[in-house]
């Protein structure tokens, strides 16, 4: 008994040492001498690509090489398939550490949080400026994500284009249409939110409580943040800020919003017809239109405005990301001419993905073909691609900051405090020290 | 084969075995977690990012930050409150269906060790995906409530401070007793039966047994259990980060949890946050000898 | 023992069954949840349904499809495996060696040791990733087990548990001439069954869980793991919860099975083997 167990043990020693060469030896194979471990390719005509989602981005990516391949026959490409999460992790652990070298050529990387690694980590990133895009064929906020000091870094690629969805059947039901809710202002939606409620028990609106985008969405369609331009804090003093958790805060006392504690909740509310409306990114359409008996039912429509303030507008952007070449790149010349052939100006490739992935370009030029002007059943007829491509363009641009998910937090704990009975004076003095508190060292 | 070869003395021999036993693992853990430990220590006296690290003025400055940063001191004080409930109630219940399994005359008993092991088990997705749909504010809980009319509409468990921290203990208790059971369990296997068996015979009941012999025999065992859930409450992660995201308004965030945010989440700061990490280091280290010391009766 | 006395041991356990019925049940029920969305279609999921589902195979097509679900389960296998094996060898004899020969200066080491535990993982992972990298072992089994093969707390672990294991036993295995290391493999490894059997459900548990470490040093989609492969599927705008189900159980078998599987040693202890 006791040898059969001490040789299982020896027999796992070895495996150990067998599995840790072969696994280092394929990684390590064709190195060119420098420390890159499965990371950057070596040079010659293979990237590799740091992204997640299979039935979007990674398929998009792999679209985009099929094309390019047509041309450059022996172009090659890995999409290494990388949770945004992990992503961030990864990256911050590599570029913390001082060692690139295993990061990806290309990697992708959500607009709320490159802000964030291009401050921490300048020398991580390429400068795309001069690689041949024409940057005016992209939306002047959706530049702004991947720009430091007018220099770009990334190729726009995810559209986070926000719009109002709502349930048409619900709103009849409660005497509405569709263009009683174009337009509108926060107060307008407030009021009907209200109404519909309680004729029809759904909510026109959802918000996760912690973590929740839809302040964050009012103030940026005010062209505002919770930052001035300089980029410190300015939640305290801040006329529209103080606008936006007033109206916020107004629509929770009202029970105009329906408040979640977290994604799946968010989710729930839509697919067990609770919601009837849904304010956010236009990515939302992969999960609305996933509910096949609510087919026909759905409409979109522009976000409601802040009231009272003259920058406000209809438009606003969550979500979204773009493609960023790292300095670990080999064969940056190849990567850019890639990027550029593909997602930066090709509006065929634009028409092939959109079918396969529901994926809205950044890329205007794309807003115009025929296949984005084509009806969407699911949406009763509406053609829904070309009109987000349109409210893509209208979205003013405001101070970005690499602090959006300390602001983002600051904020809803003030919310939540708010709602609680603490007096806004006082949640908004601790949100302003708790964000000058994390943008201090 | 066993005569002596160096002319080495039977008792140096025992002496040099007891080293050699050691060595591996010690050096394991000396590369593997000390020299780790100490670059960590030499990181949390500096600030900036990646290429842009340099010490701090005042060297300690980021251990000063810690006294002036709310959310960290909110969060040190949920971590402590779930030590204090959580980690007692868990033990005695891990006790107490380890000696309920331990019965010999018990059926069914790799079945219940089974089922009783299987939450720390389940995959932390499906877990953190069942206990907030079953606390949600339609979920099954609420629904089972309003129709006993204990409430009259569904509570939002996980939205209410209060309410949220209990979601956390309850959560832990569920996930862990049975991996602490097992701890128990294998070490009541190494009691010998003929002790209950002479106990019985001295007319103790249950309870006189489970305080006079289960609980001193196990006390080994009890005092590594503790230990082990000082340290995985005073790192606890994935209920805060998973449950409540540390909301609603960091009610229930702990202090890895707010660790991580500040490397990976927010803007990284890797000096302030392996500050944090040290401060936990020191905490749970005191705990654990205070624990040590209390129960080693041995010395 | 006569029948009645059987039946009237098993009526007085009847509250104990009671008691462990409902646990178990407690304990279960997430877990028969999981089965149970694993079969549904998301939507069903999202909506809360709780029957069983016709769209299991759906969900596991879906799944394969996209993931590369047999080679995560495989290299998930390999290195809890590889993990186990070395961390309970490594650590049982030093658990043996701090208990058997403890003196002054091996329970002072002991305690320094217990720190090694103690010190939250982000804050070590940049310079252990640092070192790593420096060693080009990232990408291998190597790598991933390294960190893991020595814990303080198996080392302790052994060592509480070699307490039970009685000191005349070694006396009088030395008395017939066996060396230490035959006394440690001959004897003191035989009898803790039940404590090898615990450690390796832990490990195994933990080696099988880890995700962090493995995110940071797994940079090839050849060295996916199951939790990466689970994180994959969580990440994008759309969550499919059947095939997310579907995927997590397929992580949560494993580690049942390896607790089913050794259950039984715990209940063959040093009881009756010390005699």
């Amino acid at each position: 008994m006791k040898r059969k167990l001490l040789s299982v043990l020896l027999a796992g020693a070895m495996v150990l040492s067998l599995a840790a060469c072969g696994n280092s030896g394929t990684s390590d194979g064709g190195s060119d001498g420098g420390s890159s471990e499965g990371g950057g390719s070596e040079g010659g005509n293979k990237l590799t690509v740091w992204a997640w989602d299979q039935t979007f981005n990674i398929k998009a990516m792999n679209m985009a090489a099929e094309q390019y391949k047509k041309d450059h026959s022996d172009f090659d490409l890995e999409v290494i398939e990388t949770s945004s999460d992990d992503c961030q992790t990864k990256l911050t652990t590599c570029a913390n550490s001082g060692d690139y070298s295993t990061m990806p050529d290309i990697v992708l990387m959500q607009d709320n949080s490159y802000q964030k690694f291009l401050k921490s980590y300048p020398d991580a990133f390429t400068d795309l400026t001069d690689c041949g895009v024409n940057w005016d064929d992209f939306a002047a906020l959706k530049q702004s994500y991947s720009m430091a000091d007018d220099k770009h870094y990334g190729i726009p690629y995810d559209n986070g284009v926000c719009a109002a969805f709502y349930r048409t059947d619900v709103l009849d039901e409660a005497g509405y249409k569709i263009e009683d809710l174009t337009d509108i202002t926060w107060s307008k939606f407030t009021e009907i939110a209200v109404d519909v409620h309680k004729k029809t028990g759904k909510y026109l609106l959802t918000s996760e409580s912690t973590g929740g985008d839809v302040i964050m969405l009012m103030i940026q369609s005010c062209g505002a943040n919770f930052v001035n331009e300089n980029g410190e804090a300015y939640i305290v003093g801040n006329d529209v800020a103080e606008k936006c958790i007033d109206l916020y805060t107004e629509m929770i006392k009202q029970d105009a919003v329906k408040l979640v504690n977290n994604w799946d909740e968010y989710v729930a509310t839509v697919t067990n017809g609770e919601a009837a409306g849904v304010i956010n990114g236009n990515w939302m359409n992969a999960t609305i239109t996933g509910i096949e008996d609510q087919k026909g039912n759905w409409q979109i429509t522009t976000l409601p405005k802040v009231d009272g303030v003259d920058t406000a507008t209809n438009y606003a952007n969550n979500g979204g990301s773009s493609w960023y070449i790292t300095s670990n790149c080999k064969n940056p010349d190849l990567a850019k001419d890639f990027l550029v052939n593909t997602f930066g100006s090709s509006t065929d490739f634009y028409d092939a993905i959109l079918p396969e992935t529901s994926g809205i370009a950044c890329y205007l030029p794309a807003g115009e073909s025929e296949v984005y002007n084509e009806p969407v059943e699911f949406y009763g007829g509406q053609p829904i691609y070309s009109t987000l491509v349109e409210y893509s363009s209208h979205i003013p641009e405001f101070t970005k900051t690499p602090y959006h998910y300390e602001a983002r937090e600051a904020v809803n704990t003030a919310i939540v405090n708010i709602t609680n009975g603490t007096a806004k004076e006082d949640a908004l003095k601790e949100a302003q020290e708790t964000l000058e508190f994390k943008m201090s060292e | 084969m066993n005569s002596n070869k160096k002319g080495m003395t039977l008792v140096a021999k025992q002496k040099a075995a007891g080293w050699a036993f050691l060595t591996p693992a010690t050096l394991m853990i000396v590369v593997m977690s000390f020299y780790p430990m100490v670059r960590a220590f030499l990181i949390s006296l500096q600030t900036g990012a990646g290429a842009n690290m340099r010490y701090a003025e005042p060297i300690f400055s980021n251990y000063q930050r810690m006294m002036a940063d709310k959310v960290f001191i909110k969060s040190i004080g949920n971590t402590f409150l779930y030590l204090l409930i959580q980690v007692p109630i868990m033990l005695i219940l891990a006790i107490l269906l380890a000696q309920l399994l331990n019965n010999k005359d018990l059926k069914f008993k790799g079945l219940f060790r089974t089922c009783v092991f299987l939450p720390c088990a389940t995959s932390l997705v499906s877990y953190a995906l069942i206990f907030r749909s079953l606390f949600a504010q339609e979920g099954l809980i609420n629904s089972i409530l309003v129709k006993l009319h204990i409430l009259e509409s569904g509570y939002n468990f996980l939205g209410n401070a209060a309410s949220a921290k209990v979601v956390i203990i309850i959560a832990l208790v569920w996930r862990w007793t049975g991996y602490n059971m097992v701890f128990y369990l294998s070490g009541l296997q190494n009691i010998e039966y003929s002790v209950y068996e002479a106990a019985k015979i001295d007319g103790a009941n249950g309870w006189k047994t489970f305080w006079g012999i289960t609980v001193p025999l196990l006390k080994p065992t009890i005092i590594m259990t503790f230990i082990m859930s000082i340290n995985g409450t005073l790192q606890l992660f994935d209920e805060s980060v998973n449950l409540t995201k540390g909301g609603p308004a960091n009610a229930t965030i702990t202090m890895s949890h707010y660790v991580y945010n500040t490397c990976f989440i927010n803007v990284p700061n890797f000096g302030y946050a392996s500050a944090m990490a040290f401060l936990i280091f020191i905490m749970v280290a005191i705990l654990a000898f205070i624990n040590l010391k209390v129960g080693d009766t041995r010395d | 023992m006569t029948k009645r006395n059987t039946s009237m041991i098993q009526r007085r356990l009847i509250p104990t069954y009671i008691f462990l019925i409902i646990v178990s049940f407690i304990s279960v029920f997430p877990l028969y949840w999981m089965i149970s969305a694993a079969t549904n279609t998301s939507v069903d999921v999202s909506r809360g349904r709780i029957l069983p589902g016709t769209h299991f195979m759906e969900n596991f097509n879906n799944l394969t499809s996209q993931q590369p679900l047999w080679r995560a389960l495989g290299n998930s296998f390999l290195y809890a495996i590889v993990t186990t094996l070395v961390c309970l060898l490594i650590c049982s004899i030093a658990g043996y060696g701090f208990e058997v020969y403890h003196d002054k200066w091996k329970d002072k080491l002991f305690s320094v040791l217990l720190l090694a535990m103690m010190i939250p993982q982000v804050a070590t992972m940049v310079p252990l990733f640092q070192m790593f990298s420096k060693a080009r072992l990232l990408n291998c089994t190597l790598g991933f087990i390294l960190p893991m093969i020595s814990t303080p707390f198996m080392i302790m672990m052994f060592r509480q548990n070699a307490r039970a294991f009685p000191i005349d036993i070694i006396e009088a295995a030395r008395i017939d001439g066996l060396n230490e290391v035959q006394i440690f493999f001959r004897m003191f490894f035989p009898t803790m069954k039940s404590t090898y059997a615990a450690a390796a459900v832990i490990t195994f548990m933990n080696a099988w869980n880890s995700y962090l470490w493995p995110k940071v040093i797994m940079t090839d989609n050849n060295s996916m793991t199951m939790p990466m492969l689970i994180a994959n599927l969580i990440t994008g705008y759309v969550t499919d919860y059947g095939m997310l189900m579907c995927g997590v159980l397929f992580c949560s078998i494993p580690t049942m099975i390896v607790f089913f599987v050794l259950q039984k040693q715990f209940a063959e202890g040093i009881t009756g083997a010390v005699k």
